[in-house]
């Protein structure tokens, strides 16, 4: 039993442990790394990305996936800068609407993915993808392949703003990040994310509406989608279909290391934001080595083999597609 | 004559309806020799669609084709300036590696296949990234025609892409209905727990068709590389969706099965024929990928067997 015990504390702080022993090694390469500054880097790159992770993590909690992240990020993005462009072009005006308005955007996004999902009952990961290429070439069409310009001073203070050293931009991310750690913990919809990815049917027996929740999951991950994409058009200045480029890979490698199990029912927000840095600090650690950055596709796909194989108890499952 | 029995038959009879629709709006998409561009351009998508059909067939997915085909566009162009013919055989074998590695990870390890396959199609993405050196290459036209004139070009009136394409569905054909690895792969599909209770070696014959899908992939990789003279880490982009469209609007459901090669040579015509619709309706190329997306939401729905899934995640 014992044994037991700690196998599981193991998991439970090996993505932490997995962090530090990355950041000591990079140390060991090169000392600037562990500078203010470059931590400040590490963190402007994360912001999008957690932002993004930790939405896709509800829906992996209710143990269903969601692959249309690029797809959404990109509608978001899109949306938001021209409405943004359209209202007057600075948050000073009436601009700021384009920011409520975008997690609005969001919203819808996942209320369609999760729609799809659960009232055609398709597979999430199938459904999703499909979505997710839906709203990619939506972005293309709005856009016509061109790049919107976001110069507002005031929006981009996001990130030119600094306070502490680091941009506001990720000061503002952590206040999302309490957010969603509230959500996760003391509201009634958190708990049933847990429960549904738990075991859905001990779920539906008990008299909870899977279906809804199922749903509400999705949309609620679209906010968070559409909060990673105001960040990112924050950071660039630009507003196009790549926006949304690459964020599906990086998030869910970032939450699969981070030691939520893509089963459901365990793992939360702050295994996400580990997961996220861990990422992060490879990508920079790498870069700071002098490794190009391409090689990062190659890790990532390795790092999320290792960490699903690490997080799986494989002697519960019968067989997997 | 119920619908389920109905069902088999919706593939063919979606491919005619559509045809003459088309032929109704213009008749000159009737013409033979503009029925057989038609067939030569979607060549290169049906092979890719061939091989991700045995996956698909016993219930997997790959999702990892494309960045496969993207990266042996690289490497073909590559190595035919050192192996010169003998470079197609590599890159086959190369493909079917990383289908392999695939179908490692998702049977051996137990790693969902969509995971599994997204991964090792970023490793792919990576070599091609790496290989390019992350810029367009071109390939040497005397030592291309010398060593790979043979794929472009046309032979009686038909262009070679789509008598290979023809070859290689006859070889998946054979594959499929002739061999005890197509026999095992039909059982899995099935119903997997029987096939393991019946004693069938069901994780290498699995491993065997993410091999087949990889090389199939690599062998469109490096039919496009020849076609376009060239390779890059982004050249095969836009595939993966029309080739697993392609499947599923067969009639190879996500949940395998039923269906099989023969069903995705009328989804990938199917493709081809919505593709040459929307330039006839002059619907923009962009939207072909919200059309595309939809019509794959769509065929999952209509064709999945949800006795299969007991819980939809």
């Amino acid at each position: 039993m014992s044994n037991l015990a700690s196998r599981g504390d193991l998991q439970r702080w090996a993505p932490l442990l997995v962090l530090v022993a990355l950041i000591v090694f990079f140390t060991l390469v090169n000392p600037n790394f562990l500078s203010l500054k470059n931590f400040a880097r590490i963190s402007i790159s994360a912001t999008p990305p957690l932002m993004v992770a930790i939405g896709a993590t509800f829906i992996i909690i209710m143990g269903s996936i969601d692959l249309s992240m690029e797809g959404s990020v990109a509608v978001c993005a899109v949306i938001f800068a021209t409405l943004f462009t359209a209202l007057g072009g600075t948050l000073g005006g009436w601009g700021w609407v384009a920011l409520p308005a975008c997690l609005i955007v969001g919203a819808i996004c996942g209320l369609v993915t999760g729609t799809v999902h659960v009232g055609l009952r398709i597979p999430s990961f199938m459904a999703s993808l499909s979505m997710g290429f839906v709203g990619i070439g939506l972005s293309l069409m709005m856009t016509g392949g061109d790049r919107i310009r976001v110069e507002d001073p005031l929006f981009r203070s996001l990130l030119t703003q600094r306070f502490l050293g680091f941009p506001l931009m990720v000061h503002v991310a952590f206040a999302v990040l309490l957010a969603a750690w509230f959500i996760q913990r003391k509201t009634t919809l958190g708990r049933n994310f847990y429960a549904v990815g738990g075991g859905e049917e001990l779920a539906h027996a008990s008299g909870l509406n899977v279906r809804r929740v199922r749903i509400a999951g999705f949309a609620l991950a679209g906010v968070f989608y559409a909060f990673g994409a105001l960040f990112a058009v924050a950071q660039l200045g630009i507003a196009e279909t790549a926006t949304g480029y690459n964020f599906m890979f990086v998030s869910i490698t970032s939450i699969v290391v981070g030691g939520t199990a893509l089963w459901g029912g365990s793992g939360g927000v702050w295994n996400t934001l580990v997961g996220v840095l861990i990422v992060n600090v490879i990508n920079n650690g790498m870069i700071v080595m002098g490794l190009p950055r391409y090689v990062q596709d190659g890790v990532l796909g390795l790092l999320v083999i290792i960490a699903v194989v690490l997080s799986t108890d494989r002697k519960s499952l019968a067989f997997v597609k | 004559m119920n619908l389920h029995s109905l069902k088999k038959h919706f593939p063919w009879m979606t491919l005619v309806a559509l045809t003459l629709f088309v032929g109704i709006l213009d008749p000159n998409f009737l013409r033979l020799d503009n029925l057989i561009a038609l067939a030569g351009d979607i060549s290169t998508l049906f092979i890719m669609a061939l091989g991700i059909t045995f996956v698909i067939y016993i219930g997997s997915i790959d999702l990892s084709a494309q960045s496969v085909a993207n990266m042996i566009t690289v490497l073909a162009t590559l190595f035919l300036a050192q192996l010169g013919w003998f470079a197609a055989p590599v890159c086959i074998a190369i493909g079917a590696l990383f289908g392999l590695v695939s179908g490692y990870v998702s049977n051996r390890l137990k790693v969902p296949s969509f995971i599994a396959t997204l991964a090792v199609g970023g490793i792919a993405l990576s070599v091609g990234q790496y290989a390019s050196g992350q810029k367009a290459l071109y390939m040497d036209a005397g030592l291309r025609n010398e060593a790979f004139g043979w794929i472009i070009g046309t032979t009686a009136g038909l262009p070679r892409e789509m008598i290979i394409a023809f070859v290689l569905l006859v070889v998946a054909l054979i594959i499929e209905r002739r061999t005890v690895l197509g026999r095992a792969l039909q059982a899995i599909g099935a119903g997997e727990p029987a096939a393991i209770a019946s004693g069938l070696r069901v994780n290498r014959y699995k491993m065997i068709a993410f091999a087949i899908s990889g090389a199939f992939a690599a062998m469109a990789g490096l039919i496009f590389a020849v076609k376009l003279s060239g390779g890059s880490p982004v050249m095969a982009n836009g595939f993966l969706l029309p080739a697993i469209v392609a499947v599923l609007v067969g009639g190879t459901p996500l949940t395998g099965g039923v269906g099989g090669v023969l069903n995705t040579f009328i989804g990938a015509l199917i493709v081809a024929v919505i593709r040459t619709s929307m330039l006839y309706l002059n619907v923009p190329p962009t939207a072909q990928q919200i059309f595309f997306g939809l019509v794959l939401v769509g065929a999952i729905a209509l064709t999945i067997d949800r006795s299969k899934v007991r819980t939809v995640k």
